[in-house]
């Protein structure tokens, strides 16, 4: 059973290789999501030459709701979202980018050996916003409401959307799991 | 003679010029330990101070985080998108 903990020099994850292929599936897939009009990636983006080259005269917000979900609109009024949506999202979304691949190279350590196996120190922090960005990626494909819980307890186990379930449900725990790492 | 300059400067602001609010909204998804958690890395609000406003979000369906000049309110909004906490900023509507 996955388990994060407070070890001297920062902290530590245990993984079944299961675990492990679960997540690096679901980091890649939203890396390829994050991916789409990546007009960034030649670019190191906290360089303000880079950004500035980049810069497009407009960026247009994402038709995908799970990329509109991570990358929400900052105003209502739809000119000043657009607005900060130009001069930030690059940033935001090569953030995002940055936290999934940084969990990628962990977990394909663990993935290329295939084996259970300890991911030693980890940076809690980048972890937590991964693993609760995969949480939201998630929860909009599964359309997640306040009754989902008995929603899926109540679906029977063929249900092809059980299994998703059952990952959101364990991203949760393993969220608290890490909440509960840092603040011991 | 210093001070003095400076709250005319502060009330003229106040009355032409209302501050910008930084908003979270409520979600079905983030964890409410979670919200707290960013609450407190971000904003440095006590325990105590971070679970109200996540109870607030969580009641009321927003809460207030912070307030100040639309840059500060902006850079705020940005930091709570990356932490996937959904957020906006308005001019304050109290005022």
């Amino acid at each position: 059973m996955s388990n994060f903990e407070k070890v001297s020099g920062g902290f530590s994850l245990d993984l079944t290789i299961d675990e492990a292929h679960i997540l690096i599936n679901l980091v890649e897939q939203l890396l390829e999501l994050l991916g789409e009009g990546d007009f960034f990636h030649h670019y190191d983006s906290s360089d303000p030459f880079a950004q500035l080259m980049a810069m497009p005269d407009e960026i247009v917000a994402p038709e995908d709701p799970v990329l509109m979900r991570l990358l929400p609109n900052a105003y209502s009024d739809p000119e000043a979202a657009s607005d900060f949506r130009r001069y930030t999202e690059p940033a935001l979304r090569g953030n995002k980018q940055r936290t999934l691949r940084h969990m990628r190279e962990e977990l394909t350590v663990l993935v290329d050996e295939d084996r259970d196996g300890v991911i030693e120190e980890l940076d809690a922090q980048i972890w937590l916003l991964g693993i609760n960005d995969l949480r939201l990626a998630l929860s909009v494909r599964l359309e997640i409401d306040a009754s989902s819980f008995e929603k899926f307890e109540l679906l029977p186990d063929t249900d092809h959307q059980k299994p998703v379930y059952a990952v959101y449900f364990w991203l949760g725990w393993l969220q608290e799991n890490l909440l509960s790492a840092l603040a011991s | 003679m210093g001070d003095t300059i400076t709250k005319t400067d502060l009330s003229i602001d106040q009355l032409f010029d209302r501050p910008w609010t930084t908003i979270v909204w409520d979600d079905p998804v983030n964890l409410m330990s979670y919200v707290s958690y960013v609450f407190i890395k971000l904003f440095n609000f006590s325990a105590q101070r971070a679970h109200e406003l996540m109870m607030q979000v969580h009641n009321e369906g927003r809460a207030v985080v912070s307030t100040g000049s639309r840059e500060e309110m902006e850079r705020d909004v940005q930091r709570l998108h990356e932490h996937g906490l959904w957020a906006t900023l308005q001019r304050d509507d109290k005022i």
